[in-house]
């Protein structure tokens, strides 16, 4: 036997599935839901901050779907997947955000701007994940709701499905719009 | 050809897409309104408890206080508890310890609360 084969891989820390910190939290575990933080807050905001297209709002929303989660964690169905529930918490909040601003400026919104694209910003405009993400901005919100969580789930289309309760087909067809339209967007 | 191999360079570029930072606080803030929320002063069941105590007894005193001869039939009363020795008889003092006793018993009993995330 070589030498090579001899030396032991490195030791990796276990990684706890969701549902075991979610028991763990339910027992009383406050670092569990300390973990389970770190693991979703990046995407949760960033579902926020791409569906409201507005910084402070976005945290406001991820705020308070942690929040919703954490009180009704007990309810969570074992067997389901965490990311699809909290994102379907924070969908259902951006949405009600959504409704109250339209209900406070009329119809049609303008789009908000965003106050982090200053000049230094905008000169990065040529950047490739920046212009990707202005094409995201710019597309309708049903389309840019469907590529975002595609990019944050993947090809999971059930799971996009159910975070924004629509039917299968109106998501992939949803998502073949939203994209000729980001090509579109990007070539010209 | 399916949609996919037709959008192969968009979901390069997607799945190459860095999701952004959320700001540095957030993480606080999720955590101290969920699992390191602070203790409220008051259970939301007492003020509603103390507000019916105060509702019955201020019902009481004006239900007394407007009776006829309420306070001839008040002096009436004390002078008897005191005169005819009331409030030194051995009955009256047993009933005065049954109530001190339950008054204690009762303020040592402990409800059971909404569940509560242990803090490290």
């Amino acid at each position: 036997m070589s030498a090579a084969l001899a030396v032991e891989p490195p030791v990796e820390a276990p990684v706890v599935d969701d549902q075991a910190l979610i028991s763990a939290v339910l027992a009383g575990d406050a670092e569990a839901f300390e973990e389970i933080v770190t693991r979703y807050q990046r995407a949760v905001y960033n579902l926020a901050v791409r569906t409201l297209r507005d910084a402070t709002e976005a945290q406001d929303a991820t705020q308070e779907a942690f929040f919703k989660a954490y009180r009704a964690l007990h309810t969570f169905r074992p067997g389901a997947k965490f990311s699809t529930w909290i994102f379907t918490i924070c969908y259902r909040l951006c949405c009600d955000r959504l409704s109250k601003r339209k209900r406070f400026s009329g119809d049609e919104l303008p789009d908000r701007a965003d106050p982090s694209a200053g000049p230094e910003m905008l000169a990065e405009r040529s950047d490739e994940a920046v212009r990707l993400r202005a094409a995201i901005d710019a597309l309708p919100e049903k389309y840019r709701t469907v590529v975002t969580l595609y990019h944050l789930q993947g090809k999971q289309y059930e799971e996009i499905a159910t975070v924004l309760n629509l039917p299968l087909g109106t998501v992939k067809t949803h998502l073949f719009r939203a994209k000729e339209q980001l090509r579109k967007a990007l070539s010209s | 050809m399916t949609h996919d191999d037709d959008f192969a360079d968009l979901d390069r570029m997607l799945a190459a897409l860095p999701l952004e930072e959320p700001p540095a606080g957030l993480r606080s803030r999720i955590l101290t309104s969920t699992v390191y929320r602070p203790e409220p002063a008051v259970r939301a069941w007492e003020p509603w408890a103390v507000g019916t105590l105060v509702a019955l007894t201020v019902w009481l005193v004006w239900l007394l206080a407007t009776a006829p001869n309420a306070g001839a039939r008040f002096v009436e009363l004390t002078t008897s508890l005191v005169e005819d020795g009331g409030l030194t008889s051995l009955t009256t003092l047993l009933w005065f310890a049954v109530g001190l006793s339950a008054a204690w018993w009762i303020s040592q009993l402990s409800f059971p609360t909404a569940r509560r995330v242990r803090s490290r």
